[in-house]
């Protein structure tokens, strides 16, 4: 009993065990990116660059998902809220000089991150289930979006598609920027839900509300406060659409395949849908993950049509590769 | 003279319909351990909710140091100098230790110093809270509440996961508290506790205090009202039973007893492994019979009954029901057997959120075979046993707001309700062997009777039952024989009328019995 309790020596294994899940996924990760680079004629910058910056949004909607699942919520709505900062960004960015183009990014990610916020704080105060909020501000953000730009069009600024994309024309480039832009975002948000006291909060209200509630923590902060990260983030995966695409795309579809698949990353990327577990990185390699099946597929010279299917089945049996390897833990322990 | 610590007055609070707390007025002076008892329903987890500031009063006044006071948050009241380890630890399962600390802002030196006296220095501080045992937890949770350095500690039923030289750490800690002028309310069931250490005892009955009894070694100050009213009775245990029940009760309790023949053997395991957990176990129980298990904490009887029930798979033996070797690769496997089990943790076996008639119906749905024709005599056999078992159904909508006692009847109920065949035929789940693993746990006494009974009406229509309890006065008034196990093993069996509770400790300590003089 003693030696369970007083495990220094085997801190070690316990820091595999415990984020196994994880080193998998980046391990599957590791072994698609040769296998795609030994099934391409030529593998070098562009397809590096072409990934990492495509991941970008799904990789940013992913993580903020994942902090409101954490929390013991879910999202609905954040695909729309990247429709809604796509197309402010696209809007308002255009013919503007960059200094001009800063500042409204970082006037979207801050208002979207108090409207979703607010978002949250409706959710904690009416008790109404946060899949049935969302799902109904998920409509509402798609409205304003297609409001603010009723088809296509827009741009932004040269220096803004550098940012995200390591080139000017958002063609080519170098990968350093692209990046650094997804390892940037996700080691803050990654730091931030482990090392500070409302992102442990998130943790504790997803893991047990009760418990967190009687410790004296106050649950209703926290769970704004997932909304808020999950805001921001959505935002940001709408400006990286901005300079990657390099205009404004208001379609309803976007949105809604947008959320799905950043539910699924998160799934693959390790964290319970029912809250308090999981971790940042797991769902950075899972976001990938899935931006790179279409690429593989293609180069596979599989059916576009049937690429769906088999992203599904991939998808499914990984989780349940995982399941098994719980069920099989617990057994022999 | 200075204001009492905690006053309350006419305390109110109300769920819904239900009145938990009518009107409560308790006063905890400076540098005293005061006891706050009452049967299960009574409302002292209420009171203890309102003044850790989880719930707020519907109405009533709260002073602290003579400070009107009003907890809106758990951490007002932290900060007003209390601190409360609550029934269920108020830890995050899937945070570490560490991070827990962190969250509730713990002075990391004084933490480790308390664990230190609890006898837990060394504990690995990077564990998450789900690696933990309970007992462990709760140790933890209460050098938690110790190193916030409150005035007055608020206990809900701390010694009752606790071993009994953890529970002395305990003791010597509060008894070293009320030396520095601090004080405690300790909630307990256990009144030989309240007679070691408190110095006064409030009595709780359908949410009122209904009296105020007082140690006579340590009278303490006394307020001028309390000189008005010289005559507090004195602790003593009949006295403390008698308030709680309301009416007196007769300590016969012998006369519940049926008389009961055995018939053939039920259930039997052969050398039954689980890892060094559990070694080498083996026993039978004959139908009509109640056998008793003794352990101490962490002896490996929880997993034995995962064995037994089908919720873990043995490395080891083998399980007969009526003489035939089964194997269970779950619970349902169990229960299609016949063998269904009463778990430690009340809530685990119920759903929560379904009314009482629902629960009791459960083991009724394996007839849902028969599609949606609700069997005619379900709803017959439900009130039959809701009657029977005087189950409280004021709450009855949602069995997670019932006392512990109640829902505790509620899943040993359901197998009476299953119990018998049905008018059809033969289509009925019928079981044979019961397992309950410390069913009385955390209950007043008259729940506790009636549990007793109801395990005794079973056993007298045939059924084997094997009974787990950490109350050892229980064993000679309910079983027939009696196990002892120790490290994974069954070390002694006793007959139960002969059992004693010195002889019963003994042996689950693994030593064997002193040679009589």
């Amino acid at each position: 009993m003693r030696s369970i309790l007083t495990g220094h020596s085997g801190s070690w294994q316990r820091m595999l065990a415990r984020n196994g899940w994880i080193l998998g996924v980046w391990l599957l990760l590791s072994v698609l990116l040769v296998w795609y680079a030994t099934l391409i004629p030529v593998f070098g910058q562009f397809q590096i660059t072409s990934i990492s910056k495509n991941s970008l949004p799904l990789v940013y909607l992913a993580i903020g998902q994942a902090i409101i699942v954490i929390a013991g919520g879910i999202d609905l709505s954040l695909g729309a809220l990247l429709l809604l900062s796509n197309v402010l960004a696209a809007r308002f960015m255009e013919d503007q000089p960059f200094g001009t183009v800063l500042f409204i990014a970082i006037a979207v990610i801050a208002g979207l991150s108090i409207l979703n916020a607010l978002v949250g704080y409706v959710i904690s105060l009416s008790g109404v289930p946060d899949i049935v909020v969302t799902l109904a501000t998920s409509y509402i953000w798609s409205g304003v979006a297609l409001w603010v730009l009723p088809s296509p069009g827009g741009g932004t600024a040269p220096q803004f598609r550098w940012l995200f994309t390591g080139s000017l024309s958002g063609i080519g480039g170098s990968y350093n920027m692209p990046i650094l832009m997804m390892a940037l975002p996700a080691l803050a948000v990654f730091i931030l839900s482990r090392r500070s006291r409302i992102g442990l909060s998130i943790y504790a209200i997803g893991s047990d509300e009760v418990a967190a509630g009687f410790a004296g923590l106050d649950v209703r902060r926290a769970k704004i406060a997932s909304y808020a990260i999950g805001g921001a983030m959505a935002a940001l995966a709408g400006l990286a659409t901005v300079a990657i695409t390099g205009s404004g795309d208001p379609r309803f579809s976007i949105g809604a395949t947008a959320t799905l698949n950043s539910i699924a990353a998160v799934v693959l990327g390790g964290v319970a849908l029912v809250g308090g577990t999981g971790l940042v990185p797991g769902v950075v390699a899972a976001g990938v993950i899935l931006i790179m099946l279409n690429p593989i597929l293609s180069a596979m010279g599989i059916n576009p049509n049937n690429a769906q299917i088999i992203q599904g089945v991939l998808i499914a049996g990984v989780m349940m590769v995982g399941g098994l390897v719980t069920l099989l833990r617990k057994r022999t322990s | 003279m200075t204001a009492p610590l905690l006053v309350t007055a006419n305390i109110a609070k109300s769920y819904g319909s239900i009145v938990a707390l009518q009107s409560v007025d308790l006063a905890v002076r400076h540098g005293e351990i005061h006891a706050l008892l009452g049967a299960n329903g009574a409302g002292k987890s209420t009171l203890v909710k309102i003044l850790a500031g989880v719930h707020p009063a519907d109405a009533g006044e709260m002073y602290v140091n003579g400070n009107p006071m009003r907890f809106r948050t758990p951490m007002d009241a932290m900060t007003a100098g209390i601190a409360t380890v609550f029934q269920d630890p108020a830890l995050i399962p899937d945070l570490t230790v560490e991070q827990n600390l962190r969250l509730s802002q713990i002075n990391d030196a004084a933490f480790r110093h308390w664990l230190a006296w609890f006898d837990l220095a060394d504990l690995d501080l990077a564990l998450l809270i789900r690696e933990l045992p309970l007992e462990t937890l709760r140790m933890v949770d209460l050098a938690r509440a110790v190193a916030r350095d409150p005035q007055l500690l608020l206990l809900d039923e701390i010694s009752a996961a606790l071993t009994a030289d953890q529970a002395d750490r305990v003791f010597a800690l509060l008894a070293q508290w009320r030396g520095q002028g601090r004080s405690a309310v300790l909630i307990t069931h256990r009144l030989a506790e309240v007679r070691r250490i408190c110095d006064r005892a409030t009595i709780l009955r359908d949410g009122r205090n209904v009296a105020l009894l007082e140690t006579e070694q340590t009278p303490g100050e006394r307020t001028a009202e309390e000189r008005e009213t010289p005559l507090t009775p004195q602790l003593d245990e009949h006295l403390l039973v008698q308030a709680m029940l309301g009416t007196p009760k007769q300590g016969n309790r012998e006369s519940a007893r049926m008389k009961r023949t055995f018939g053939e053997e039920a259930f039997r395991v052969q050398g039954l492994g689980s890892g060094p957990l559990v070694r080498d176990v083996s026993f039978s129980v004959r139908s009509g019979e109640i056998l008793g298990l003794v352990a101490l904490e962490g002896q490996g009887q929880e997993r034995l009954f995962a064995l037994l029930s089908g919720d873990r798979r043995p490395t080891a033996g083998e399980i007969r029901v009526g003489g035939r070797p089964r194997r269970f690769l779950s619970p349902y496997d169990a229960v299609r057997a016949g063998v269904v089990l009463v778990p430690g943790d009340r809530l685990l076996a119920l759903l929560p959120n379904l009314p009482v008639r629902q629960n009791l119906a459960l083991p009724l749905f394996n007839r849902m075979r028969q599609w949606l024709r609700i069997p005619a005599d379900e709803r017959h056999r439900v009130r039959n046993t809701i009657e029977r078992l005087a189950i409280d159904t004021r709450a009855a909508s949602q069995v997670r707001r019932l006392s512990g006692g109640n829902q505790q009847k509620v899943a040993i109920g359901r197998w009476l309700v299953a119990e018998g065949r049905t008018p059809q035929g033969a289509s009925m789940w019928t079981w044979r062997t019961l397992l309950c693993f410390d069913p009385t746990r955390g209950i007043d006494i008259q729940t506790k009777q009636e549990i007793y009974a109801l395990l005794d009406r079973l056993a007298a229509n045939g059924a084997a039952v094997l009974l787990y309890t950490s109350e050892l006065a229980e064993i000679p008034l309910v079983c027939d024989r009696v196990l002892i196990m120790h490290d994974g093993r069954i070390v002694d069996e006793q007959d139960a009328a002969l059992a004693t509770e010195s002889s019963l400790l003994t042996a689950a300590h693994g030593l064997d019995q002193a040679v009589p003089a």
